[in-house]
């Protein structure tokens, strides 16, 4: 770890959640400026100590600059703002961005922001046609390969390489459903069984329609400023930035180097070594689950489970209360939200209230030290943030 | 954000300076791949430069059109209307006998016929004047 590195040094001092889900006749703009609106009352500061606004596109909203336009809609004038898109990696390269900015003397207080309305404002058949459209124009596009075909082809070849199974990947879905039964305002609660998941229709082998995330509204809003404000502010629970890493390997799926092993390799060890920690030392995770593989897959690769182990390690109860790393204890993109950009900040939002004490019966005992992983595009962008208490900087 | 109407109707490429070499290759039933000529990479897709040296010595030489199945995916849930007749399909990430991985979709009737690391052979499907699309039998 660098003398200079971003460890410690910026703090996440509030957060914000609109409602999420089905939230018909709420644009884009009306559901960022709810979360914020909770962000800062949280945090306890008035709107115009923002100085710095992160955001990224919304597919439902007509604005180019969705930072610019949502800081008029809300009526700040910052000196630090951007639009970031790496995909659904997008969450943790904000986290990453804004403590570099604040840590660098860009801004102030930074407003991390993302909201959409997929399933209202654009709706399901348009949101999976807009996700198609971002896969390449000329050698991908043409032979109809859903969002979800990409994701299918490293599940299926990590299914014939190690052997994992459909009901492993069931296990992925239950569990996350099992978690989102506890979490307030979670889109689905019904509890679901691995037939349930077997029987729901196949999408794109291998994955069933409940191996696959919602299609969502929502937004997640939080605000980071630097340890020394933190303090000054008098923030009761602040919860550090103290490692973040990120990796880029491809851009099209067939130069990704490998099916079976990502970028979140890279990305973890880099956050990781910053943070000074291992993956044993972590008590709870936010894994970006866009599909039940995906969980799979990364709880290898950010270390929790050796290669080829995700699989069994999931269907043993180990991602949940109890296991080796309680993960996605709010349901996650299969069971509490996923509204694009915005679906990896609410594991930073579980992943936050893990650590500050605050999810009642969903609340991972002595919580200290958690991780988020987000990542998107069949695995071509991949970044990690490594969150932790007071007790561990 | 798309409109209802574009939906319907499936997306066709439209060549560009690094692209249309291919797209006319395809025309004449040649799947083209850049050799380069300094370092001896071979590369897919096309593009101006190589991939690993960076320099401009690309020659453009047909694959034999074998391959093996690295990968694939049978869609069941087409992605949006445009796509919805075909079902089910084969989705295909083909190792091709020069090296490079490509996507593509399996031209054969029945989905369950593909197997991972099945041989396979190029197929032209033409959709346009303009447009051939490069796609995959078993071998």
């Amino acid at each position: 770890m660098s003398r200079d590195s971003l460890r410690g040094k910026v703090a996440v001092i509030g957060i914000g959640l609109s409602p999420v889900g089905k939230v018909p006749g709420r644009s884009p703009l009306w559901l960022a400026a709810d979360a914020t609106r909770k962000a800062v009352t949280d945090a306890s500061i008035s709107k115009s100590e923002i100085d710095g606004v992160l955001s990224s596109h919304a597919f439902a909203s007509p604005f180019h600059r969705f930072s610019v336009a949502f800081s008029e809609y809300f009526g700040i004038q910052p000196t630090f703002s951007n639009n970031l898109q790496v995909s659904g990696a997008t969450a943790a390269t904000m986290f990453n961005i804004a403590a570099a900015a604040i840590h660098g003397g860009l801004a102030k207080v930074v407003l991390v922001v993302a909201a959409d309305s997929l399933m209202t404002g654009l709706t399901p058949d348009l949101a999976l046609r807009s996700l198609t459209e971002s896969r390449d124009q000329q050698y991908e596009m043409p032979f109809g390969i859903p969002v979800a075909n990409t994701f299918a082809m490293t599940a299926h070849r990590h299914m014939k390489e190690f052997g994992t199974t459909a009901e492993q990947l069931a296990a992925v879905a239950v569990t996350q459903r099992r978690h989102a039964s506890r979490t307030p305002g979670a889109q689905q609660t019904a509890a679901i069984t691995i037939d349930d998941v077997l029987n729901s229709g196949m999408v794109t082998s291998p994955y069933h329609k409940l191996d696959c995330s919602l299609i969502s509204d929502g937004g997640a809003a939080f605000l980071l400023t630097s340890a020394e404000h933190a303090k000054e502010l008098g923030i009761e629970k602040p919860i550090y930035v103290i490692g973040g890493g990120e990796c880029y390997t491809h851009e099209h799926i067939f130069l990704m180097p490998s099916l079976t092993v990502t970028g979140a390799v890279e990305s973890s060890r880099r956050a990781y070594d910053m943070a000074g920690y291992r993956p044993a030392d972590m008590d709870v995770a936010g894994v970006y689950d866009c599909f039940t593989g995906t969980v799979i897959m990364m709880l290898e690769d950010l270390g929790f489970c050796p290669k080829g182990e995700g699989g069994r390690f999931v269907a043993d109860g180990q991602m949940t209360y109890g296991g080796a790393i309680p993960s996605n204890t709010h349901g996650g993109l299969l069971s509490f939200a996923h509204s694009g950009i915005p679906g990896s900040l609410f594991h930073f939002h579980e992943v936050v209230a893990q650590l500050r004490g605050e999810c009642g019966e969903r609340q991972v005992q002595g919580a200290e030290l958690g991780l988020v992983h987000s990542l998107g595009a069949g695995f071509a962008t991949n970044a990690t943030t490594i969150l932790g208490t007071r007790n561990t900087l | 954000m798309i409109s209802a109407e574009d939906a319907t109707r499936k997306p066709l490429p439209t060549p560009d300076a690094d692209t249309a070499a291919f797209w006319h290759g395809l025309k004449d039933g040649k799947l083209l791949l850049q050799h380069c000529a300094d370092c001896g990479r071979v590369q897919y897709y096309q593009q101006a430069t190589c991939r690993a040296c960076g320099r401009e010595s690309l020659v453009h030489r047909a694959a034999s059109g074998r391959g093996k199945v690295h990968s694939f995916s049978v869609v069941h849930r087409a992605p949006g209307p445009a796509f919805k007749a075909d079902v089910p399909y084969v989705v295909i990430l083909v190792e091709l006998e020069e090296g490079p991985r490509m996507i593509s979709t399996f031209a054969g009737a029945a989905p369950d016929e593909v197997t991972f690391d099945m041989d396979v052979i190029l197929t032209f499907e033409k959709v346009s004047d303009e447009i051939t699309l490069p796609r995959f039998r078993k071998a």
